[in-house]
This record gives C-alpha cells, sequence and structure tokens, in this order.
C-alpha cells in the first residue's frame, strides 16, 4: 500500500496550487499533480524544480508529523488484515497470505480494502505480489488512473523489469554498459562470475535478479535479542519518549553487532498506563541501523502518544523492541572494535543521559578557530556527528600557540587587571591583588569586521598562582581560559 | 595543530634510576587519584595524565562540575576525540549516581567534586573504582579530600612557567610542584616537580627537593 503524495498530505497544502515536498538534501520527494503537469519529477533537486514550475510551493518533509498522521490508516488496514509492517510514513506491506482465503480471495480483499481507504481519501495505490520485493515493484506500475497493479507470476514479473531495479545506479549502469537492461538478463548470468566481478554488491543484485530476496538469517541467532524498558511514572511527554527511543534502539543493534547481523523487520510494541498494548512493525529494505531505527521508533511512538487515535492513555509504561528478519548483513566489526566494551559503554552513556539528560553527556571534535573555545566543536553524544566544523589547516593568523588552556569557560568572563603603560602589572583572583610575573601578546584577533565585530588583544599573562588567557576588548578585560 | 599529536607517551621519567617518582606517578586498574589545588596549578593536565594511557584500551570521561572543561588538553594529552566524553552536570543530588554509573562502563574517569559531597559518598564511590577496576581521578573544587580515600594525593604547592617574558614569548613549559601522600608513598609525604611542555610528554623531573621552590618562587 502507497501513497506516493503521503508528505503533501498537510492542512497547509491547497490542491489548487503546485506542491512539492523535500527532504534533507532538497530532493524532491513528492508533488501534486499540479506540479507534476509543470514537468517537476520526484529526485528532482528543488533549485531545478523551482526553474521548471516558479510557482511551486516548496515543503519541507516532516517524517514524524506524517507518521502520525498516517498512523489511523494502518489502524484501519489493521482492522481488516493483522501485522501491517510499515515503511516509511505512507508506504507499508499487508501480508495478505491468509486473508485473501479469508475474504474469499484477492479481488474481494482488494475491494475491502479499496473501501477502508477510500474513506481517508488521497491517491493510493496497492501491488500485489507474492514478495515484498516484488509487490514494491508492482506498486510503483500503477498510476492516478489505475491504482492497482496484481502480480501473478513474480519471476516473470521482475524479469522484465530495467535492470536500475536493483537499487544502485552506478551498479545498473555498469550493467547497461554490458548489454545487460533487463533484471531477466542479470538473473541468466552464472552466480559465479557476478560475484566475482562485483562482489557483494553483485551478488546482491543477482539475488533480486532471481527472486530469492535476502541472504538467510546468520546462523548464530541469540536467543532473545529483544530489548526492553519498564517506566514508572508512565511517560507521558514525547521528548522524553524519543530520547527512550533512541536509547531502546541502539541497545538493539549493538546487541545484534557482535553476531554480525542487523534487522530488516522491527516489532515497537508499548503498554500504555491502562493497560492498553500496541504493537507495530516497521520493515526496511537495507538493514536498520542505530539512527534509522530510531527514527522509525520515535515516529512511531509520536504516532501514538500525539495521534488522533490517542492510542496511550496515561503515558508508555512499558516500550519493547523485537527485531525480525535479521540477515548478515550487519555492521562489520573493525579489527580493534571490542564489542562488548563498546556496548557496555553505550549501556553506561545511555544510562547517564537517563539521570542528568541528554544534553550533559558530550563529545568533541577539532575545528579550525583562534582562541580555544573555537577550536572545539561539541556535539551530543549519540547525535550524527556535526559536519560544518570549521578547517583545521587554514592558517587562521593570531591563533593561540599551544599549550592550550585546559580550563575554557563558556563564555568570556569579566576579568580584573590592572594595566600600566600597557602593561599588565596585577590581576585579582578572588578577593586579592596578585602580581603580575610576566606576559606574552598581544595576538591580535581582527574577527569579522563586516558584521561590525571589532578588534581584540588576547594576553598570556603569568602570576605565582597559575598562567590565564585573557582578551581586551572595547577597553574591557575578559578570561578565555586558565592553564589548569 | 591537535589532530597532529603523535601517539599517547605519558608520564614519563627522564632519569631511569628514580623508579620511585614513577611508581608514584601513575594509576593502576581500580587504583584512585585525588587532586587539591586551585585552577592554574595544572592539576587538570596531572589528572588527565594519570588516566590517558587508558584510552588506548576504551573510553575515558570528564565529569565536568563547573562546565569548563576543555578537551584540548585531553587531545594534547594524546586522547582520542572521539575517546573523550565529557559529563557535564553540577546537580549534586545526582552526582554520585553519575559518577557510580560511569565506573561501570569507562575505562577511566576523572571527576570534579563539587562542594557539599558528603564522605562517605566518596568513600562509597572510591570502593566502586576498585571493585570495577577503574582508575580514578577526584579533582576537589572544596580544596580537600576525606582521609584514606585515595591511593595517591597530589597537592599542587607552587607553579611556574617559562616562555614569558615582559611582552614577547609565549608560554612554553610548566614546572609544577606536587606534595604527594598516601598509599602510593607508603604513608610518606614526598615533593615531586613535573615538568610539562604542552605536549604529550609530561616528565617527572628527579633529583629535586622541596628547596627547588624557591627556583620558581
Amino acid at each position: 500500500m502507497w501513497y506516493p503524495t503521503w508528505a503533501l498530505r498537510r492542512p497547509d497544502v491547497s490542491p489548487d496550487a503546485p506542491h512539492q515536498a523535500v527532504d534533507d538534501s532538497n530532493t524532491v520527494v513528492a508533488l501534486n499533480p499540479l506540479a507534476h503537469d509543470a514537468g517537476v519529477r520526484v529526485g528532482m533537486g528543488r533549485r531545478a524544480a523551482e526553474a521548471l514550475c516558479p510557482t511551486v510551493v516548496t515543503i519541507e518533509r516532516d517524517q514524524s508529523a506524517d507518521m502520525a498522521r498516517f498512523e489511523p490508516v494502518v489502524e484501519r488496514i489493521e482492522s481488516i488484515v493483522p501485522r501491517v509492517e510499515i515503511a516509511d510514513p505512507g508506504r507499508a506491506f499487508i501480508p495478505i497470505r491468509g486473508a485473501v482465503t479469508y475474504y474469499g480471495g484477492e479481488q474481494a480483499l482488494i475491494e475491502r480494502i479499496n473501501k477502508e481507504l477510500d474513506t481517508f481519501g488521497g491517491d493510493y495505490r496497492l501491488g500485489l505480489a507474492a514478495g515484498p520485493f516484488a509487490a514494491w515493484q508492482a506498486v510503483q506500475q500503477t498510476s492516478r488512473d489505475s491504482r492497482v497493479f496484481v502480480v501473478t507470476d513474480d519471476d516473470a514479473f521482475l524479469s522484465q523489469l530495467d535492470v536500475s531495479a536493483i537499487g544502485s545506479e552506478e551498479l545498473a549502469a555498469t550493467f547497461r554498459w554490458l548489454g545487460i537492461t533487463t533484471l531477466g538478463a542479470l538473473g541468466e548470468l552464472p552466480y559465479d562470475a557476478v560475484i566475482s566481478r562485483f562482489g557483494r554488491q553483485g551478488m546482491d543484485a543477482h539475488r533480486i535478479a532471481r527472486g530469492m530476496g535476502r541472504s538467510p538469517s546468520p546462523r548464530d541467532i541469540p536467543p532473545d535479542p529483544g530489548v526492553e524498558s519498564s517506566f514508572d511514572p508512565p511517560i507521558q511527554d514525547f521528548e522524553q519518549a524519543s530520547f527512550i527511543a533512541r536509547n531502546l534502539a541502539q541497545r538493539l543493534i549493538s546487541g545484534l553487532a557482535p553476531h554480525g547481523m542487523a534487522p530488516h523487520r522491527v516489532v515497537v510494541s508499548v503498554v500504555a498506563a491502562d493497560g492498553t498494548e500496541r504493537v507495530r512493525s516497521w520493515r526496511s529494505a537495507d538493514p536498520f541501523d542505530d539512527h534509522t531505527l530510531t527514527d522509525r521508533v520515535r515516529w512511531q511512538l509520536r504516532a501514538w502518544i500525539e495521534g488522533v487515535s490517542a492510542g496511550i492513555r496515561g503515558g508508555i509504561s512499558f516500550l519493547r523492541l523485537e527485531p525480525d528478519d535479521l540477515s548478515g548483513s550487519g555492521r562489520q566489526l573493525s579489527l580493534a572494535e571490542d564489542a562488548k566494551e563498546t556496548m557496555e559503554m553505550q549501556r553506561v552513556l545511555m544510562e547517564v543521559q537517563a539521570i542528568a539528560g541528554p544534553d550533559s553527556v558530550l563529545v568533541a571534535s577539532p575545528q579550525g578557530g583562534r582562541d580555544p573555545a573555537q577550536q572545539v566543536l561539541w556535539s551530543r553524544w549519540g547525535d550524527d556527528p556535526v559536519s560544518h566544523a570549521r578547517d583545521t589547516d587554514a592558517p587562521w593568523p593570531g591563533r593561540i600557540p599551544s599549550p592550550a588552556p585546559a580550563l575554557v569557560p563558556p563564555n568570556p568572563v569579566p576579568f580584573v587587571v590592572s594595566w600600566a603603560d600597557g602593561s599588565p602589572e596585577q590581576v585579582r583572583l578572588a578577593s586579592r591583588w596578585v602580581p603580575v610575573l610576566s606576559w606574552a601578546g598581544p595576538w591580535r584577533s581582527v574577527g569579522r569586521w563586516w558584521d561590525g565585530e571589532g578588534m581584540a588583544d588576547r594576553y598570556q599573562i603569568v602570576t605565582s598562582a597559575g598562567a590565564y588567557l585573557c582578551e581586551v576588548k572595547d577597553g574591557k578585560t575578559y578570561l578565555l581560559g586558565v592553564y589548569d | 595543530m591537535v589532530a597532529d599529536i603523535e601517539p599517547i607517551a605519558p608520564v614519563t621519567p627522564v632519569d631511569a634510576r628514580d623508579r620511585g617518582r614513577e611508581e608514584i606517578f601513575s594509576l593502576s586498574p581500580g587504583q584512585i587519584a585525588g587532586l587539591t589545588g586551585i585552577p592554574g596549578s595544572g592539576l587538570t593536565r596531572v589528572g588527565l595524565s594519570l588516566i590517558a594511557p587508558y584510552a588506548a584500551q576504551g573510553h575515558l570521561a570528564y565529569l565536568d562540575v563547573r562546565g569548563w572543561a576543555s578537551p584540548l588538553t585531553a587531545w594534547e594529552l594524546g586522547i582520542d576525540p572521539e575517546r573523550f566524553i565529557v559529563v557535564r552536570t553540577d546537580d549534586i543530588v545526582t552526582w554520585g549516581r553519575v559518577v557510580g554509573t560511569l565506573l561501570d562502563g569507562m575505562r577511566g574517569v576523572y571527576a570534579e567534586i563539587p562542594h557539599g559531597v558528603k564522605d562517605s559518598a566518596l568513600r562509597t564511590l572510591a570502593a566502586r573504582a576498585r571493585t570495577r577496576r577503574t582508575p580514578l581521578v577526584f579533582r576537589s573544587l572544596a580544596g580537600k579530600l576525606p582521609q584514606g580515600v585515595v591511593h595517591l594525593h597530589l597537592k599542587a604547592r607552587e607553579v611556574a612557567w617559562e616562555g614569558t617574558g615582559q611582552g614577547h614569548g609565549a608560554l612554553i613549559r610548566r614546572r609544577t610542584l606536587l606534595d604527594a601522600s598516601g598509599k602510593a608513598t607508603r604513608g610518606m609525604e614526598r615533593t615531586i616537580e613535573i615538568e610539562d611542555d604542552g605536549t604529550n610528554h609530561m616528565r617527572v623531573v628527579p633529583n629535586l627537593g622541596t628547596q627547588t621552590s624557591r627556583r620558581f618562587a
């Protein structure tokens, strides 16, 4: 089941104007018919789309909010067919093997699903096939006029698909250059030859082309790979829930990593304070990692907590993540990585975050800058690495030479220094004046003069109590660091 | 540049004959060091250098009560940025729980002690560090530590810098005089002089007595 324009199903989107939704990389992921008629296509860059259709209204995709709106649709489908697996907000896999028998055939089931989905309106599509990969390919063959595509023979259907269906444009281009344009042609190539030439990537592509799905589950599966946590008092706040979601997702993925595997399907189950139990499955073509899984769990929890279905009454008292459909495509451990130690470290830091708050656990990375505070880029532990670090190899004129002060205030603090003829004579430490033994500087920092930032002179001042890095700016002295 | 720092080379005695000082100035797994002295006396670098060798095996944590900790010093000591975790909290109520939790999963912990922490809490944490075999450095912001908690107590006495003049030069080298006591010194109070030139080498300078401090006064 697929809603191609789900990201545009928002109250602020008007059907009378061209609209497009873009993701974090400013790539178009959904568009309405007016934008489509103007030449905009999914996968275009935002600028290119706006050049084609200057009147297009661009909205940024919010998958968390999208999921909150998608939850009632999933609930409605689950009232007909249990164990629906969500892939993204707007896309779900419905296991229909048992339901087809129950409702008396595929056509009857499709009519029943159509009836339920029609109550929500919108442009929805259905693709029926024996496996998830073929079903996803089938639903992409649909159009606004023909919303259902049924595959009767998966092998025959897949064999005529373009080779780009393997998911890697680069590899598909290589196959095309070799004269292999369809999945059928790729599947007919000798298996050993494809592995020998294209390695793991080629092996996966060949398996897809032959309709074989993923590699089988690894041999050594731990008895209970699920993770769970109970909460007393129950969690009612979404921010708190997302923090817990991240902790559990990281625990789950890192628990499976030593076994060299990762899940393609994860069952999220919660128990509300009033005893209500909610369960939802999430599926991914690629194995989940901690970031993708965290996102899914957060979206699901938000849908339950803030969604219109109000499925969690009194807050969450229990949360469990259970992996399923495990494959050996999990993360590869590096030679030096001690998986057990890493797991223990992660568990401990999550616990510290739970005690002291998620913003209290920090990691830092080097970046360029003139002052010690500028040379450190802080980020919250567990978050994605910050990508906008300043260049450490740039010259940074006026940079304070090493050694660096061990204590650096988050913001410069006023520092009382008595000056005589431009030289520091005494500094005030607590309630007493301490004579300056020696000093060095100034290192002049010009700053962003185009932004109105003034010049500043930095000095290293040595006293019998220690050495200090200070800055004189606009006639006032500030402490930048203590050489502790 | 920080990123160009060579692999870790912790505190190194310049004189191999001076084994006593080398043994004093190191922390084995599960041992606890206590640092007392005013900010500026070089104790942060000293404390981090004690646990820096453990960064080769895992992650180190710095419990930053003041909110002023700068990782630049840790990086200069050769600690991999990815293996240096800073925990910022000034909540005295949860401080003990945070330290105790860190001791369970970190290879080394440097913890600033806020004002008002009870001696019994420090003793409990010290026992936990010994049980978990995690080296722990306490930096007391109140300037005192209870008796018998730490294996090595280092108290800053004097600090002297070289390299700066009257408006020229730059800070190059620091010599810090420390009074060492505790089980590491077999109950006797000894004086140690640390020479630190800002790189990942800190040296215990041998053959110095207490009277040498006058050179830097």
